[in-house]
């Protein structure tokens, strides 16, 4: 009986899911090393409340874009050939596994943001202005910081040793993500209109998207 | 067998990893209702041979195709699902149990979760099926790829050295499944250094040498 | 004994690159200094057309991958990496004379400008890029996973440009590039076209010549891939243990 692709995207979903909660990689191990790096900060540049408010938000999102590269690429150097080999073999559509795999480090992705964020307000003192639109940026953030890294493991592909490779291509191609973000926040706090950061993040999701798409099928061929 | 449908077949197909060839002008078929051992010594390319049958490898040169499904097309994944390989490490979750691995493949191949069940039970794992693969032994990894091979029943079985790792009780798992894998009307391909074992089995061996078949 | 005639075809780039890089150097020393910044303000017929090329290199690059990923023919892969190499020295440069330029203007070597820093992070894009084609031997896949990350890397470019338009920034607003008459006096601007141009000479030059060495590296991979080599399971033979000692 085939397996339709959404299907088989939410296959690959709920293992990727069902491992993390297994393994607590980012749970126990990613989301604490974020929480460090945002205590780390003060340590380093003063405990001035004024300064820490006024850079808080925008450490947060680099916090975000940095650790959440470890998020969205946990399993590119991990997987073995023989557990690559056990998936290909089941049929599943190497654009539905693109999806599947984003799906899953997406949602993994907001969770890590709501956790951080909420730890950034209690450290850095923010206040928020705006709260009805911070879902949808948190979670514009997380699916395209999600896409970015399923579809960076595609392109960097097999080569474990390559696999270092994928957050030095992650980090600068996240800009748009990062710039988008502090701007849309920035606005919120300053009452202006922030439609065209959000339009900005819709198109980058979008771009991502179609290009992880298309692209997974031949990347498949240079495995 | 007259007008016997040809599922495996290869032509002039080579196989190179980056400045070395593994596998050079490769001639090879194989049609419904046929078992095949391959034998060679170690880096022979016995397994890369399997390994481009089961598309998971591209050839480098040559022709090839399997159930007509051209080997070097970027869809040549829709053909997967009639293909059954056991390689040299089993592919599994260590995180995952047994259980959890064979559902995996059930929900991805729209099987059943209840024929998962009872293909560990067949394959004597029923009593371990909650178990994490990271606990099991190498050899209760290697029965549960079986299980995935009774539950998936492709019609083309590809085994590199399937008798490793196997105990007394599950060694004959390797010669019902080709039987019945043949009965069915589908192809074994089997990859061992077991002379005497897989020629009591196929129906004809090759020797694989200096990159090619003999 | 003959003798043949020099190969023009290997020469050209060569007295183009030398040629260029002297008009440039003859403009930029001919026109007066900026009334404000001196002869400081010579750097920048350098600096601007260093930019202009990283622009064009990577749009080049965007281009020629998204040909090879349409057609799969190899010259398109060869330009869209030649390109992107191109870029990234003269984003380097650009970098670099810019932060030569900035240090008695700005009183730092670095400002976190939003054109500055954005133009480094392309910089590295691009060097990541240049570090993907690295990991494989393999010229197709090779081909193939580049071609994908130069068309979405292009999207830093005009991320670089229009930031001096959507963030208050100390970079100078664009010059040229805007709807309204530049805001430079006449010789400056004659002078900074001649070095665009120049520059535009210097990448075709550098192209033509670093396209060539591309197809030569490939020839040569592809020879040492070929069949005529030994196989791979040559290099196993039968172990003899001898007598224990």
């Amino acid at each position: 009986m085939s397996v339709s692709f959404f299907g088989q995207a939410r296959t690959v979903a709920s293992r990727d899911l069902l491992r993390e909660r297994r393994s607590g990689e980012v749970a126990w191990v990613t989301l604490p090393f974020g929480a460090v790096a945002l205590l780390l900060v003060p340590i380093a540049i003063g405990t001035d409340a004024p300064t820490l408010r006024a850079v808080g938000i925008g450490m947060f999102w680099v916090v975000v874009m940095l650790f959440g590269v470890l998020v969205s690429v946990r399993r590119t150097g991990a997987d073995s050939q023989s557990q690559k080999d056990m998936v290909s073999l089941t049929g599943i559509d190497p654009a539905a596994s693109f999806v599947g795999s984003a799906w899953a480090s997406s949602l993994l992705l907001i969770v890590f943001e709501v956790i951080l964020g909420l730890l950034t307000i209690a450290l850095y003192d923010i206040r928020i202005v705006g709260w009805a639109w911070v879902p949808l940026i948190l979670i514009l953030v997380a699916v395209g910081l999600g896409l970015l890294g399923t579809l960076a493991g595609g392109i960097v592909s097999t080569d474990r040793s390559a696999a270092a490779l994928v957050p030095l291509i992650v980090a600068p191609m996240s800009v748009p993500l990062l710039i988008a973000a502090t701007q849309a926040f920035e606005g919120l706090r300053l009452g202006h209109s922030i439609l065209t950061w959000i339009l900005m993040l819709v198109v980058v999701v979008l771009v991502l998207a179609i290009a992880g798409v298309l692209s997974a099928r031949p990347l498949q061929e240079t495995g | 067998m007259p007008n016997a449908t040809t599922i495996v077949s290869l032509a002039g197909a080579a196989v190179r990893a980056g400045a070395v060839s593994i596998l050079r002008d490769v001639d090879f078929t194989v049609t419904e209702g046929e078992s095949v051992g391959l034998f060679g010594t170690n880096g022979a390319g016995k397994t890369t041979l399997l390994r481009l049958i089961a598309t998971l490898t591209r050839p480098s040169a040559g022709t090839g195709s399997v159930f007509g499904v051209d080997l070097s097309s970027p869809d040549r994944f829709i053909v997967r699902p009639r293909i059954g390989y056991i390689g040299h490490t089993p592919g599994w979750y260590p995180e995952l149990t047994l259980m959890e691995n064979l559902t995996f493949v059930a929900h991805a191949m729209g099987i059943e979760d209840a024929l998962a069940i009872s293909s560990l039970e067949s394959v004597g794992l029923g009593g371990a099926i909650d178990r994490r693969v990271d606990r099991c032994s190498h050899g209760m990894k290697r029965r549960a790829e079986f299980a995935r091979i009774l539950m998936t029943k492709p019609d083309l079985l590809l085994l590199d050295e399937p008798h490793s790792a196997l105990d007394a009780d599950a060694i004959d798992l390797v010669d019902d499944l080709v039987a019945r894998t043949v009965k069915r009307g589908g192809a074994a391909v089997l990859v061992s250094h077991d002379h005497a074992r897989v020629e009591a089995v196929v129906d004809r061996t090759y020797e694989i040498a200096e990159g090619t078949l003999r | 004994m003959t003798t043949t005639a020099p190969d023009r075809s290997r020469v050209w780039p060569w007295i183009a690159i030398v040629v260029a890089g002297l008009v440039t150097l003859v403009a930029g020393m001919l026109v007066p200094q900026d009334a404000v910044q001196g002869q400081l303000s010579r750097i920048l017929y350098v600096h601007v057309p260093g930019a202009w090329l990283a622009y064009l290199a990577f749009g080049v690059t965007m281009a020629a991958s998204a040909m090879y990923l349409w057609r799969s023919t190899l010259i398109w892969d060869r330009l869209a990496a030649s390109s992107a190499e191109i870029g990234v020295y003269f984003t380097g440069l650009t970098l670099a004379l810019g932060m030569i330029w900035g240090k008695p203007t700005w009183g730092v070597w670095w400002t976190w400008d939003a054109r500055l820093t954005l133009t480094a992070i392309m910089f590295f894009v691009y060097l990541g890029y240049l570090a993907l084609r690295r990991t494989t031997d393999d010229i197709d896949a090779r081909a193939k996973r580049s071609a994908i990350l130069g068309v979405l890397a292009v999207v830093q470019v005009p991320l670089v440009h229009f930031s001096v338009v959507w963030w208050r920034s100390l970079h100078q607003a664009p010059t040229l590039l805007k709807p309204e008459s530049p805001d430079m006096d006449g010789e400056m601007v004659v002078a900074l076209l001649v070095s665009l141009a120049m520059f535009t000479l210097m990448y075709v030059a550098m192209m033509v010549k670093r396209m060539e060495l591309a197809r030569l590296e490939e020839q040569v991979l592809r020879a040492e891939q070929s069949d005529a080599g030994p196989v791979a399971g040559a290099a196993v033979t039968a172990p003899s243990l001898g007598e224990e000692s």
